[in-house]
């Protein structure tokens, strides 16, 4: 746009994207981030993260879409809960993290190996209702490829340690008994999930 | 006392430790703990991430329409279940547009909850139900000249701040392992977080974070580290041989959950000590308990 | 009346363990000649009391001398009734609690305490207060918006007669013309239908007497008796009230400055106030808006304080424009959203129903088909921002106060050419503003000093709505921006103000900050020689003066302070109770050793209001400090009179010390340039001191506040250090 080209430091506000993130479940919490900067001096990882979580909110409040869903901020997120602990306009940020990450992967957002594990251990939950540790590290090395394998070998002496210690069973634990009501709860709950974020 | 028990899955792998002493300890205290019945996965703070909140919670509250019938207290060892369980039940609790909504889900299994339980930390049930006192008495082997870090961690403290400690700056940890007899070290990190479910993800985040860890332990002058979480206990004790590799530090630091060194304190039968799970040693530190 | 004196020296508190009790009692029976001199162990306990009271009805004491802790304890305990006259020597505090006990010099202090006390006691009387003329309990308040109608309310609804001025035809002022009014109430969320038709009729059936289109066109007398002439339609009436309120409000920022916002250049730059009246008009269909928040504020070119409303008014505007379109988008630009105390949660409801705040700066604003560009530098995210399409763009606007508006008074030129000339250091003198609003018939200017900015308050930390006049309280926006509950506030603290005003001038005490004192200063006006000091220096404008330049002192407008009396080169002013003798007395009565026996003196005036406490403090705390100083508390070190450290000089003093409160811009004085005044005068007395051979710089004036209590034992060490090197007083041995 002519705007743009004319000031290309610039940001012009895009509200579509911000309404479409306010929608989510916890998504219009970051209506009321204030700019303190709390959860910024608080986070375990904020040294790591490309943005801070309010200057990602800010990003999207100006709709700046690819930087946001880009960011590695959700994805470094470790849920410690300092942040939402602290927050003085009680902001659930883990929760928007949550959100922010579910997003992303629908979205086609998903280079980081967060992303990865994240569709690993889901898979585990859905497919046995428990989650088998060899199994989520299978499947997050299915997903990420060849690569990955390789840099785990490095790894290796971790792996072996803990299968000397006892603590990496080789055989998963049995499907829950209740699993296809299990997986019948998780369908209605996704659709009713899916219902309220379109109101 | 008798309470319903929720063990999540790492107590049947990584963290099998847990269990062990978790289920001695209690019958040492007289807790009777009765596991709910065909339990499923609480999502942890991972599902969240693929499926939403809602999902992942409707999902941990078919754990507790399982528990409710009994009344029971349900009592959670893993910080990161505690951290689910304890957030959803607060939702069913006091959110009625969400409890509707999600017992519509529930109904497709045919559960229902009504929110009507309370959802406990193991370590609160043992400060709170048992308490201190009688803690002191139950102690065989005093720990005497032990100097131990109480590694908090967050999701325990954190999960709904006020619960029954400081979230910032949690003591009760470091009260029980004096009530052990041991001595609680300086640790100004000891609610920091340890990387989290990123060891396979994203390796470096979890040794960065355990080196802060460390390094905070061992100015405080501990020998070593009690924890009440799976995920804690996991990437201090497996990561820490390649900490030293990365950092190049030399750090040998047993970590234990808070319930070994209990079943140790209380001589328990060494079975219950599950030392055998431990990585790094812990013999050096509690060889003069007799111990190791 | 005939003292008689009676002294009695308490030896609690350790007070017994650590001085010599005979050898003081001896002070007060043998040198002093006391009818009567006792201890107790327990003094302030009932047989201590018991003790007292027996004396006072057997034997006639009407003088009770308390020899034991401060006078700013027990207070009520060692009160005897109005016609005893009660002396506090402070023997714990100051002697025992911050030096050490069964000490040579410890006791010559204590002796000394115990000397000044009743050498005091001399001159002093008990005063009999001032009772004016028919007086009158009625408030007036002057304007009638939110504020005044509150302030009117409040005061009718305790009982008082209330009279209500209002310039403009209707009453309700800015708030008036509002569409919709920011939460007054919990939860803080909602906005609120206006208030004023509401308090409008509250005010009427409170019996209110209003004058609307009127003005104040002469306001003459004082507290309880102020004559005011209120014109209405060209027609004068005379009212006499007892207080008055100012709640006479503030203006808009002229807009016609801001035009590098855009206003005045492109049509749909509104103001605040245009905004309000447009939605109330129901012709506010924009569905782009921006408001832009310190539009002149916190701007060193236009108004350099914060205007306090506008954040939140701004939030409520915003919120109209949500109010009819949801889905409207609206932007504030914004410094710091300076949404105090419970307005927090005015701005989070905001942020929830979607407007987006933006902290940053304007850079430009364009238009193009009635459309607005506007361009910023984001701070938060550290880049520039463009925003375009808007329907309106709002500029908050701030405020000035009604007071500010006017002709600054010129300085009255000093009478005393010679002094006029010379560089000696002058007092600064609050601005006073012709703003047209009270008319004051006072011999210092016809309306309220300002503080800062036009904004006639006094001191903003201690006294809120207090202002330099005595009897006039000022309220709402005209005394300091601010939003809508806190003009709830001040209209109704200004109101209790008026009303205790009232009722101590009804009793002939002082309102404020001395409250209960019934002294006040009288003139001996034979040897009054017109110099004008009195009536110039005088903070409050309690002193006129004739056409002879004689002094017309107000009493019910006097604070007590004594700043008079110690501006007087005559003398002639003095108290019942505190007069120029009294403390020299004092001065007098210190035993000041030769030079061989090497025990120096500092003597030290201390201002009652911060630098005692804190002494009082250092004492309690335990605090050893310097055993040569001798101390005496003032009312204000504007009571200092020159004659004192003449005294103090000529008696041997090897140094004289003034602890007073901070002066300057954020001043601590209570009575606002007492320390100021007292430190000029010190710098017209070092020319007699060099006469005399001796160094000015052994006197010194400090400022202490209350919590500089632990620092005072340095700071009289490194006084005392430095007179050593002086070496001593040579006065000394001539006395």
């Amino acid at each position: 746009m002519e705007q743009t080209t004319k000031l290309p430091e610039s940001v012009k506000y895009d509200l579509t994207f911000a309404r479409e993130i306010y929608s989510l479940e916890n998504g219009s919490y970051i209506k009321q981030c204030m700019q303190c900067g709390m959860c910024a001096i608080s986070c375990a990882t904020r040294d790591i993260m490309d943005y801070s979580p309010r200057r990602l909110f800010n990003l999207i409040k100006l709709g700046k879409k690819d930087e946001v869903l880009k960011s590695n901020t959700f994805w470094y997120c470790t849920s410690c809960c300092t942040c939402k602990a602290r927050c003085p306009r009680g902001i659930p940020l883990v929760d928007v993290m949550h959100d922010l990450k579910r997003y992303a992967i629908k979205n086609g957002y998903v280079d980081y190996p967060q992303a990865a594990f994240c569709k690993a251990f889901w898979a585990e939950v859905a497919g046995r209702g428990k989650v088998f540790e060899g199994g989520v590290t299978a499947r997050f090395y299915l997903i990420r490829g060849l690569d990955e394998v390789l840099k785990a070998m490095e790894m290796k002496d971790i792996g072996i340690n803990m299968l000397k210690r006892g603590r990496l069973p080789m055989f998963p634990p049995k499907k829950i008994k209740g699993m296809g009501n299990l997986k019948k709860i998780i369908r209605k709950a996704q659709e009713i999930q899916r219902k309220e974020e379109a109101r | 006392m008798k309470y319903s028990f929720y063990p999540g899955c790492s107590m049947e792998a990584t963290a099998q430790a847990n269990l062990v002493s978790i289920k001695a300890v209690a019958s040492a205290l007289d807790l009777q703990l009765e596991e709910i019945h065909d339990w499923n996965c609480c999502g942890a703070t991972v599902a969240s991430g693929v499926v939403g909140d809602f999902t992942q919670q409707v999902m941990t509250g078919r754990n507790l329409a399982i528990a409710e019938p009994k009344g029971q207290d349900v009592v959670v060892g893993c910080s990161s279940c505690y951290l689910s369980l304890a957030v959803t039940n607060k939702r069913f609790r006091e959110d009625e547009h969400f409890r509707a909504l999600a017992n519509e889900a529930l109904a497709e299994g045919g559960y229902k909850y009504n929110g009507t339980l309370r959802v406990r930390q193991f370590l609160e049930v043992v400060i709170n139900d048992v308490g201190f006192e009688k803690i002191a008495k139950k102690v065989k082997r005093p720990l005497k000249g032990l100097k131990v870090a109480g590694y908090v961690g967050c999701q325990t403290v954190r999960a709904i701040p006020y619960e029954f400690d400081d979230p910032e700056y949690p003591v009760l940890m470091d009260r029980l392992t004096e009530a052990l007899g041991a001595t609680a070290t300086p640790f100004p990190m000891k609610a920091r977080c340890c990387g989290s479910s990123n060891a396979i993800a994203d390796t470096k985040i979890v040794l960065d974070s355990a080196l802060k860890i460390f390094e905070s332990a061992s100015q405080g002058g501990a020998q070593l580290m009690v924890t009440p979480c799976p995920m804690c206990q996991l990437n201090l004790d497996a990561y820490q041989q390649l900490v030293n590799k990365v950092h190049g530090t030399s750090y040998n630091m047993p970590i234990l959950f808070f319930t070994q060194l209990m079943a140790i304190a209380f001589d328990l039968p060494p079975d219950a000590w599950a030392l055998k799970y431990n990585i790094v040693p812990p013999g050096a530190a509690l060889a003069s308990f007799g111990v190791g | 009346m005939e003292k008689k004196i009676a002294v009695y020296i308490c030896t609690g508190c350790g007070i017994g363990d650590a001085l010599d009790i005979d050898a003081l009692s001896k002070v007060a029976s043998k040198e002093f000649k006391a009818n009567i001199c006792k201890t107790d162990a327990f003094l302030c306990g009932k047989s201590g009391i018991d003790l007292i009271k027996q004396d006072i009805d057997g034997e006639g004491v009407n003088t009770v001398v308390v020899a034991g802790c401060s006078s700013r304890v027990n207070t009520d305990v060692f009160n005897f009734g109005p016609d005893k006259i009660v002396e506090r020597v402070n023997l714990r505090e100051q002697v025992i609690w911050c030096h050490p006990g069964e000490d040579e010099d410890t006791q010559m202090l204590a002796e000394d305490y115990l000397r000044m006390s009743l050498a005091k006691l001399k001159n002093l009387n008990l005063p009999e207060p001032f009772i004016g003329e028919n007086l009158s309990s009625t408030v007036l308040v002057v304007g009638g918006g939110f504020t005044g109608l509150t302030a009117a309310l409040e005061s009718a609804r305790a009982g008082y007669k209330t009279v209500l001025v209002e310039k403009e035809a209707e009453l309700g002022g800015y708030v008036g013309k509002m569409y919709k009014q920011v939460p007054m109430k919990p939860p803080f969320t909602d906005l609120e239908e206006n208030s004023i038709p509401a308090l409008i009729k509250a005010v009427e059936d409170a019996g209110v007497k209003v004058y609307t289109s009127a003005v104040i066109a002469k306001t003459a007398g004082g507290p309880g008796m102020f004559d005011v002439t209120i014109n209405q339609n060209g027609t004068d009436v005379e009212e006499r009230v007892g207080s008055i309120v100012l709640a006479t409000g503030a203006k808009p920022y002229e807009p016609e400055k801001l035009g590098h916002l855009g206003f005045g250049q492109y049509k749909n730059v509104i103001t605040q106030l245009m905004f309000e009246e447009m939605v109330a008009a129901g012709k506010m269909d924009a569905n782009k808006v921006a408001f832009i928040q310190c539009a002149g504020s916190r701007d060193q070119e236009h108004l350099p304080y914060c205007s306090a409303a506008c954040c939140i008014e701004s939030i409520k505007q915003a919120l109209y424009v949500k109010e009819k379109n949801p889905e409207a988008n609206v932007y504030v630009y914004y410094k710091d959203i300076r949404s105090n105390g419970q307005y927090e949660h005015f701005y989070k409801k905001a942020q929830q129903a979607g407007v987006i705040f933006i902290k940053g700066d304007i850079t430009d604003i364009s238009e193009s088909d009635g459309q607005l560009t506007i361009e910023a530098d984001d701070h938060t995210m550290g880049t520039k921002s463009v925003a375009d399409e808007f329907d309106l763009v709002v500029l908050a606007n701030g405020m000035v106060p009604t007071a500010a508006l006017g002709e600054t008074v010129e300085e009255a030129p000093a009478e005393d050419e010679a002094a006029a000339a010379s560089d000696e250091p002058k007092v600064t003198v609050a601005p006073i503003i012709k703003s047209n609003l009270l008319n004051l018939e006072y011999r210092q200017g016809p309306e309220l000093p300002a503080l800062k900015y036009g904004f006639p308050d006094s001191h903003y930390i201690c006294f809120p709505y207090e202002t330099r006049r005595t009897g006039i309280y000022a309220a709402g926006v005209v005394r300091a921006p601010m939003d809508m509950l806190s003009a709830a506030e001040d209209a109704t603290g200004a109101a209790l103000k008026a009303i205790q005003c009232i009722e101590s001038t009804l009793k002939g005490e002082a309102v404020h900050p001395r409250s209960g004192d019934m002294s006040f200063p009288e003139f001996n006006m034979n040897r009054c020689t017109q110099c004008k000091r009195c009536t110039e220096e005088c903070p409050f404008g309690a002193i006129n003066e004739d056409e002879k330049a004689n002094p017309l002192p107000n009493p019910t407008r006097c604070r007590r302070c004594g700043t008079c009396m110690g501006a007087c080169p005559e003398r002639i002013i003095s108290f019942k109770n505190y007069s120029v003798p009294m403390i020299g007395n004092m001065v007098k009565a210190i035993e000041v050793p030769e030079e061989a026996d090497e025990k120096p003196r500092i003597l030290i005036f201390a201002c009652e209001n911060d630098a005692i406490p804190a002494l009082d403090m250092a004492g309690i705390n335990r605090l050893q400090y310097n055993p040569w100083v001798r101390i005496i508390p003032v009312r204000c070190l504007g009571s200092l009179n020159l004659v004192w450290i003449n005294d103090a000089m000529a008696k041997g003093f090897d140094g004289v010390l003034l602890m007073g409160c901070k002066h300057g811009d954020d001043y601590q004085c209570h009575f606002m340039k007492g320390s100021e005044l007292a430190e000029i005068r010190l710098s017209k007395i070092s020319e007699t001191l060099n006469r005399l051979g001796l160094e000015s710089e052994r006197v010194r004036a400090t400022t202490v506040n209350i919590m500089d209590y632990d620092k005072i034992p340095a700071m009289l060490d490194e006084f005392a250090a430095e007179l050593e090197e002086f070496g001593p007083n040579p006065m000394k041995d001539f006395q």
